[in-house]
């Protein structure tokens, strides 16, 4: 079924038919710009949605590398694991405790950035808790599924994605709520 | 000299302050940080399997990964 003219996707997705309560809504979509070496996301998170999905897609990165995610003004606190292996090779796993952001997230290099994460509660006066699954888009790389949480009970409205090295170009950040039922 | 950054916020692209400049590279310096530390483990491992005369395909046969 096309979109209705008058339509974004997304107001066909928060238009579910009654009795239907799972959907995905769009609620911000933000370009990264040229030569960043962090974009952050204002108002993000609310008390409209308990939980979230950020997709990061298309633009560069200046460097081989992973994606960091970081919540509101936040630089302490993050514990996180991310059991990897390097594509045909051997385990090459990251963990961090008590570390400034959920450091390997997401991926990026000259080609293409990529992250995908779903975050739980951000917004609600509980721990944050981030599912992941990073995928290093180098042929040497690494890929696995992580997760982790951060060791406060702040809400936040915003975060905040940086990488590793380098600086971002391009590519498109969008949050999408889950809508509480 | 302090290297110059720039930082987005929401559509708003702009030099970064003194104090976003230390926080980027503070970051930055974890992340590589972790990065090599997962090398030095990568290189560990791939010591003792080279010792014990083992391939990696092998190893994982016996450890799961």
């Amino acid at each position: 079924m096309g979109v209705p003219s008058g339509y974004a996707s997304a107001q066909v997705v928060q238009a579910v038919p009654t009795g239907i309560n799972s959907a995905l809504v769009l609620i911000s979509s933000t370009t990264i710009g040229n030569a960043v070496s962090s974009v952050t996301v204002s108002n993000a998170f609310s008390s409209t949605y308990d939980n979230y999905k950020i997709l990061i897609s298309g633009g560069a990165s200046s460097a081989l590398g992973g994606l960091s995610l970081q919540l509101g003004a936040t630089t302490t606190g993050y514990y996180w694991s991310v059991p990897r292996l390097v594509y045909g090779g051997a385990a090459s796993n990251e963990t961090g405790a008590n570390g400034s952001s959920f450091t390997s997230v997401g991926g990026m290099n000259a080609d293409g950035l990529g992250m995908n994460v779903d975050l739980i509660a951000p917004f609600l006066s509980k721990n944050t808790f981030y599912y992941s699954n990073q995928v290093a888009n180098g042929t040497s790389s690494v890929a696995g599924g992580g997760g982790g949480f951060l060791n406060n009970t702040t809400s936040y409205t915003a975060f905040t994605v940086a990488p590793s090295s380098g600086t971002l170009t391009g590519g498109t950040i969008r949050v999408y709520g889950y809508i509480n039922s | 000299m302090m290297a110059t950054h720039k930082v987005q916020i929401d559509d708003v692209v702009r030099d970064a302050t003194p104090a976003e400049v230390a926080q980027i590279e503070a970051r930055q310096a974890e992340a590589e940080a972790q990065a090599e530390a997962a090398e030095v483990k990568a290189v560990a491992r791939q010591a003792v399997l080279d010792r014990l005369g083992l391939t990696e395909q092998e190893a994982q046969l016996l450890l799961g990964s």
